[in-house]
């Protein structure tokens, strides 16, 4: 598969490298070149500083060719936005989308793009931890 | 009506005074606390300090009783968010957004953004009108019908010069409109009208036939 | 001295008593007006003209219980509910608009986040009030609310 991944941060870097060990075809863009230093020198995918909000760049980067686009930057709203431009504009076949804020993650997930919200995810998963910690300390005492 | 602005920078702060004056419900939405200061400062709570993009924001400010929803931050990707909650959330009859990258203008519409403004096209545009060739200036574009209003300047040196209007092999889809003389007297086109140097003319077009509609006025 | 008498009022029935009767006392003194007003806020959801029945009827008993109080002290007052989507702005228009001479407003102890707060209302009237102000706090121990 010929994946593209905006953001080049913690996650996006992590996931460059997972599917590059899978042997995927993986492009990462940033618009700071610097994050790229997360990348494990093992990575034989493509770096490129670029701006996925802009329709050019995303295509010089070989958005058209791409099975599958990823949105992993900080900003809710260029994640949005750029899975859009991936959707609408270049027809790109899957994509996925972070956002942080879930009112706006429910709302994307109603208009048709693929949505992953870390703040309902962890919280949830910090709701089951304590909970489950909670009973586990008070079964002795019974 | 109301009409809700989001940032408040140096284009949601002129707009807001200029709705204002024009006797409208106006409310900014705007991030920073200091701008949101300065504004409530001089024009009274008319000013909301919160993220514009956020569906809960945009409930609590009553978007969905706004006539007409204006993004105009520095940021394409905001104003974009912001319109599309004001839209697909609380039904803005008129959305609204300012462009920096022209090109994000097909996107926006698709996404349900109404009118998008950039700059770079206005300023292009002024360019365009102000250049005294025999170059295209489009006057307007209407892009839900896919046409163009243009204009069209006939040089002296114009193949066209003494022409009749009938004479002229119009592309599908053309017609011309107006012909401005260089004194400024305004002729309606018919089949007999002859063309003359200086004249302007003003014509409706389609998009992919602007180029041939110019090399024919100007009788390549 | 004051001959006119701003008197803004937000339903804590102590600390309205209070400054209704203090009004009253200064007032007399020169047989001047006291005006109590109680400031109706409006969500951006509602045009600012909305009638909101429950909040209408609110601000009535407020303004009845002000009229109560004067009366005990042998004076007439003036009441009006104002409408608007912010206190402070209120008051402040609404003192500029009848040229009055002074603002008596009365404040409760209170609390946010932990910390003692005057809240955006006292700061803002104080700051852009066009006429001396007043200001009453009940005397409440520190801490209690």
């Amino acid at each position: 598969m010929k994946v593209m991944i905006m953001g080049c941060g913690r996650v996006g870097a992590r996931l460059a490298a997972l599917l590059d060990e899978d042997g995927h075809e993986v492009t990462v863009l940033d618009i700071d070149a610097y994050a790229f230093h997360r990348l494990p020198s093992s990575f034989r995918g493509t770096a490129l500083l670029a701006n996925g909000i802009d329709q050019e760049a995303l295509k010089k980067a070989g958005i058209e060719e791409c099975d599958v686009f990823v949105a992993v930057t900080q900003g809710d709203n260029r994640n949005v936005m750029a899975c859009q431009i991936a959707k609408h504009i270049f027809n790109v076949p899957r994509v996925v989308c972070r956002i942080y804020d879930p009112l706006r993650e429910e709302m994307y997930r109603a208009l048709g793009l693929e949505t992953i919200s870390p703040t309902k995810i962890i919280a949830q998963l910090l709701r089951e931890k304590v909970e489950k910690s909670g009973s586990q300390e008070t079964e002795p005492e019974k | 009506m109301y009409i809700i602005i989001v940032g408040g920078g140096r284009i949601g702060y002129y707009l807001l005074k200029a709705l204002l004056n024009e006797g409208h419900e106006v409310l900014v939405i705007e991030r920073d606390p200091r701008v949101c200061k300065v504004i409530t400062d001089e024009l009274g709570s008319v000013c909301y300090r919160g993220d514009g993009c956020e569906a809960a924001v945009l409930a609590e400010v009553g978007t969905g009783r706004a006539d007409i929803f204006v993004a105009v931050t520095g940021d394409d990707e905001d104003n974009l968010v912001a319109c599309q909650v004001a839209k697909h959330k609380h039904n803005v009859p008129l959305t609204i957004a300012r462009l920096r990258n022209p090109q994000n203008a097909l996107l926006f519409k698709k996404l349900g953004v109404d009118v998008t403004i950039s700059t770079t096209n206005i300023i292009l545009e002024a360019i365009e009108r102000a250049i005294p060739t025999h170059t295209l200036t489009h006057l307007l574009t209407i892009e839900e019908k896919g046409l163009v209003i243009v204009e069209v300047k006939i040089a002296q040196d114009s193949a066209t010069v003494g022409k009749m209007v009938k004479d002229l092999t119009l592309p599908a889809g053309s017609s011309l409109v107006l012909i401005i003389s260089h004194d400024g007297s305004v002729r309606t086109p018919a089949p007999n009208t002859v063309l003359r140097a200086g004249d302007q003319i003003i014509a409706v077009t389609t998009k992919d036939a602007e180029e041939a509609l110019r090399a024919t006025i100007r009788g390549l | 001295m004051f001959r006119q008498i701003l008197v803004p009022v937000g339903g804590i029935r102590d600390v309205d008593e209070e400054t209704v009767k203090l009004a009253c006392r200064l007032a007399k003194i020169n047989k001047g007006k006291v005006l109590v007003v109680y400031v109706v806020t409006v969500k951006r959801a509602l045009p600012l003209d909305a009638e909101i029945e429950s909040e209408i009827k609110k601000a009535e008993d407020i303004l009845d219980n002000a009229e109560g109080i004067a009366a005990e002290e042998g004076y007439e007052v003036e009441t009006d509910v104002l409408q608007a989507r912010e206190v402070g702005p209120a008051i402040v228009d609404e003192a500029v608009e009848r040229s009055v001479s002074l603002i008596l407003m009365g404040i409760s102890y209170k609390q946010r986040f932990g910390q003692f707060s005057l809240g955006n209302v006292v700061p803002y009237v104080l700051k852009n009030s066009p006429c001396p102000v007043i200001l009453y706090q009940q005397h409440t121990v520190a801490g209690q609310d």
